[in-house]
């Protein structure tokens, strides 16, 4: 472990050291959001402003639309895509990274995804603490914290004038001595930093005690309240597309001319025909299904499984919703009616 | 316009009658300025139904969305109405419905209510962040007054509420079974705002403008589920076979989809706003569809969502239809 | 570029009219660009805007829709809907930046096999002065 201190007027160095070791992933501004893109070079791009991501970077280990293989039409023989590069993600909120702690687990738990697991493992993440948590976050109530560690390479907390990292594992190492020239070695930076994350955890304001959901959630499988929190809901993909921890996806072919390939992209279970077969039987007729096996995915399925919460409590599915559809609400509601 | 207690009670005597199933609305949503539809089951739910400028979902959506599943053996379909609130918008998206025969006017109970616009959330969080505290907001005049924790704001119309409402012609509803309050004074000229300059750009320009913004586009489809006119079954977005637009993202598949998808609300779209408000990423649909609006109500006189004894726009023609652009 | 440039243009024609207009103009052995490939469809009003939209996507520089002349409808009011739709489609390509000699449409009757040249010329001339269409050509975009 090596704590550093980086001052933000060296941050262009910073941000240059690192990009020229790795592929760079930042929060970039487009529009009205920020999403995580490669660094184009604007070094004065800092994250001063930025608050969290819209589109949470899952988006870089698990992107969009990714090619699984290449192929020409009536040929049998089949290519990989490029490999991957190795990458570094600046300025993920820790519950992000926690997020992609839980997604790891899904993707090798039976067979290993190579796609996944060549890109997860290529990237490494440097977490920036929340000393400003959001109206809906409620990371806390789920074992997280504004300053959460899990599923980070490096945590770097914001002190006004300069930043403090300190590496959580090898890698953070590794990244840190990258960028040695833009850093200063600590000298009691570290509590200020653990001050600045303990007085942010008081700030969160949202919370749920997730003790007993899971069984709630299995007996209450009939329950009218299915029917109710469902009503509003527009089945559209804003909640899952833009959950850290969602992971589903679909796999199409695309073909151009003679040349074709088999990718994969994001899917949503609160899309009608993400259940439909080809028979035309649908077993999540409507969306007091879906939405149910949205909660219950998160706080039941995985956690049978995996033993732990499928949600880190980022509150991008409340913040996104156009109806207000809000898992806590519906939580509560799961443990007190059902 | 008209008072809260009025609404309700209304409510409550439609939710009454044997041949209501339940009545839509809104009611406070969980936090900030969040506003939720709602169903109104029993005359004591009313009780919870809001009416303010917060209330910024098509309830015509509600409509549509609802799914028809196949009923187990023997049992009776439940023939009775769905009451509506409808505000300008809504009753015209309800009375596009009905020229579609995507509604049953006999099936529908439309509650009128008049509108003054209802915020844009964007505008309104840049100024007044939202915070936990769930607010309230009412109109007042040519003011909008937030109220949140107790203390007021007041805040001019103009600066928060949404571009589809600053230019909003109906106010009122155009079809409903009885309408509550006074109505209220339109407001608006005809104008379709940040339309005319990018018509008046170049070509590379206008491109370079959608290129970005259909670029960013997760493909949630948030739009097209507000919509109270995108209620096909089997949307041409969602089809494989043929796949007319790959579900891949990238700035060709996503144009392809924007283009499909305004191309499909031509003389349709009754400029609610919702698919711009529902966006998650922030794409300015309402340039699209305004556009398309503007030139369906310039060339052809029509204006969607007006007339429930009319003819859908596509579905129909007329012999002087002008053909100036034909070789 | 424009010297080595030749567009390719997709073209839906309509079987009863302009099919058999472009026939006749082969027939009687008239010279025209041969940068198009035809989709030969029932009736104008066949041709769903996605076409157009997909054919752009696929690789034409530019599309051409043609059918019958109003009142001449094979199934007398095909053509009557494609006027407003296409009216629209191409406002609406405009708008969004493809440039208005991309897309064209046209009457041309059975028996107009000269005005199907003059069609052919202007639309070739047109998208050869424009250049290759790119702007959401699908493009093996992150593959
Ligand atoms: S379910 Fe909601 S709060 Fe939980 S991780 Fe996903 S988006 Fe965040
Ligand atoms: S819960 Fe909200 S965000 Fe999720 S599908 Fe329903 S409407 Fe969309
Ligand atoms: S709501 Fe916005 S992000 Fe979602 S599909 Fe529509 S335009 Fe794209
Ligand atoms: S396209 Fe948008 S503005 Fe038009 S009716 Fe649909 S939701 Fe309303
Ligand atoms: S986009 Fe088109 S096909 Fe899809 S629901 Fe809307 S109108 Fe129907
Ligand atoms: S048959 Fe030629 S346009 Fe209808």
């Amino acid at each position: 472990m090596s704590e550093k201190v980086l001052q933000k007027a060296n941050w262009s160095s910073f941000v240059q050291a690192l990009a020229d070791a790795r592929e760079l992933w930042f929060p970039v501004k487009d529009g009205p959001i920020y999403k995580f893109a490669p660094y184009s070079g604007d070094v004065d791009a800092g994250l001063e402003e930025y608050a969290y991501s819209s589109v949470p970077p899952k988006a870089v280990v698990l992107p969009q639309t990714e090619t699984m293989f290449l192929y020409q039409v009536g040929d049998k023989e089949t290519s990989l895509p490029e490999e991957k590069k190795e990458k570094v993600v600046l300025g993920a909120r820790p519950c992000d990274a926690r997020a992609m702690d839980i997604v790891d687990r899904v993707f090798q738990w039976d067979e290993d995804d190579p796609y996944y697991l060549e890109n997860r493992n290529k990237t490494a993440v440097i977490g920036l603490a929340c000393n400003e948590p959001f109206v809906n976050c409620f990371c806390t109530s789920l074992d997280g914290s504004p300053g959460s560690t899990q599923g980070l390479d490096v945590l770097m907390v914001d002190l006004g004038d300069k930043y403090y990292l300190r590496s959580v594992t090898d890698k953070g190492s590794r990244i840190l001595g990258d960028a040695e020239s833009a850093l200063e070695d600590a000298s009691g930076e570290g509590s200020q930093a653990e001050e600045i994350i303990k007085e942010a955890e008081g700030k969160i304001k949202r919370s749920i005690d997730t003790e007993g959901i899971r069984e709630k959630l299995e007996e209450g499988w009939e329950a009218p309240l299915w029917d109710e929190v469902s009503r509003a809901c527009l089945g559209c993909g804003a909640c899952t597309f833009l959950c850290p921890t969602c992971h589903c996806f679909d796999i199409q072919d695309e073909v151009e001319g003679f040349d074709g390939r088999r990718c994969r992209m994001w899917d949503s279970c609160m899309f009608g025909e993400y259940t439909l077969h080809t028979s035309g039987h649908n077993p999540r007729p409507s969306r007091k299904e879906r939405t149910r096996n949205r909660i219950s995915h998160k706080y039941r399925y995985y956690v049978e499984k995996f033993d732990k919460i499928a949600c880190v409590g980022c509150g991008r599915c409340i913040t996104s919703c156009p109806v207000n559809i809000d898992i806590l609400d519906i939580l509560s509601r799961v443990k007190e009616e059902l | 316009m008209v008072d809260l207690e009025t609404i309700r009670k209304k409510a409550k005597e439609i939710v009454s009658r044997e041949d209501v199933k339940h009545l839509i609305g809104w009611r406070k949503g969980t936090f900030g300025y969040r506003v939720t539809p709602y169903w109104v089951e029993a005359p004591e739910d009313a009780e919870e139904l809001v009416y303010s400028p917060l209330c910024n979902t098509n309830l015509a959506t509600s409509l549509t969305l609802a799914e028809k599943l196949p009923l187990p053996k023997g049992q009776e379909p439940d023939r009775r109405k769905t009451a509506l609130l409808v505000r300008g918008c809504d009753s015209r998206a309800v009375v596009q419905l009905l020229t579609e025969r995507g509604v049953d006017r006999e099936q529908v109970v439309l509650l009128g209510l008049p509108c003054r616009g209802v915020v844009d959330l964007r505008k309104l969080k840049d100024s007044y962040p939202e915070d936990n505290e769930v607010a309230d907001a009412e109109w007042k005049e040519d003011k909008i007054v937030l109220n949140v924790s107790g203390e007021k704001k007041e805040i001019p119309r103009e600066e928060v509420l949404d571009d589809h409402c600053l230019v909003c012609r109906y106010p009122n509803p155009v079809e409903a079974d009885e309408t509550l309050g006074e109505k209220v004074e339109p407001w608006a000229e005809e104008s379709h705002p940040g339309v005319e300059e990018l018509e008046n750009a170049s070509f590379d320009k206008r491109w370079d403008f959608w290129e970005k913004e259909f670029e960013r586009c997760i493909r949630c489809y948030a739009c097209r589920n507000a919509c109270p006119m995108c209620y096909c079954e089997d949307c041409i977005l969602d089809r494989l076979n043929p796949t007319w637009i790959y579900r891949s993202n990238n700035y060709s598949e996503n144009t392809a989809f924007h283009i499909a998808r305004a191309f499909h609300l031509v003389g349709r779209c009754v400029s609610c706003g919702a698919c711009e408000r529902v966006c998650p990423a922030g794409i300015p649909l309402g340039k699209i569809n305004q556009k398309l609006v503007k030139e369906v109500r310039e060339k052809y006189e029509f204006e969607p969502g007006t007339d429930p004894e009319g003819v859908p726009f596509q579905a129909s023609y007329n012999p002087q239809d002008q053909e100036d652009f034909i070789l | 570029m424009s010297e080595q440039f030749e567009p390719n243009i997709v073209a839906f024609l309509c079987n009863w009219c302009s099919y058999a207009g472009a026939d006749l103009a082969g027939t009687s052995r008239t010279h025209y660009p041969a940068n198009l490939k035809v989709i030969r469809v029932m009736c104008t009003g066949r041709i769903n805007p996605l076409f157009v939209l997909n054919a752009l996507q696929q690789g034409a520089d530019g599309v051409l829709v043609s059918g019958c002349h109003p009142g001449d409808c094979h199934y007398m009011e095909g053509n009557m809907y494609a006027r407003r739709r296409f009216r629209l489609m191409k406002d609406l390509l405009e708008y969004l930046g493809v440039d208005s000699r991309r897309f064209h449409m046209s009457w041309v009757s059975a028996s107009e096999g000269g005005k199907w040249k003059e069609v052919v010329e202007k639309v070739v001339d047109e998208v050869s002065e424009i250049g290759p269409f790119e702007q959401f050509k699908r493009e093996k975009i992150n593959w």
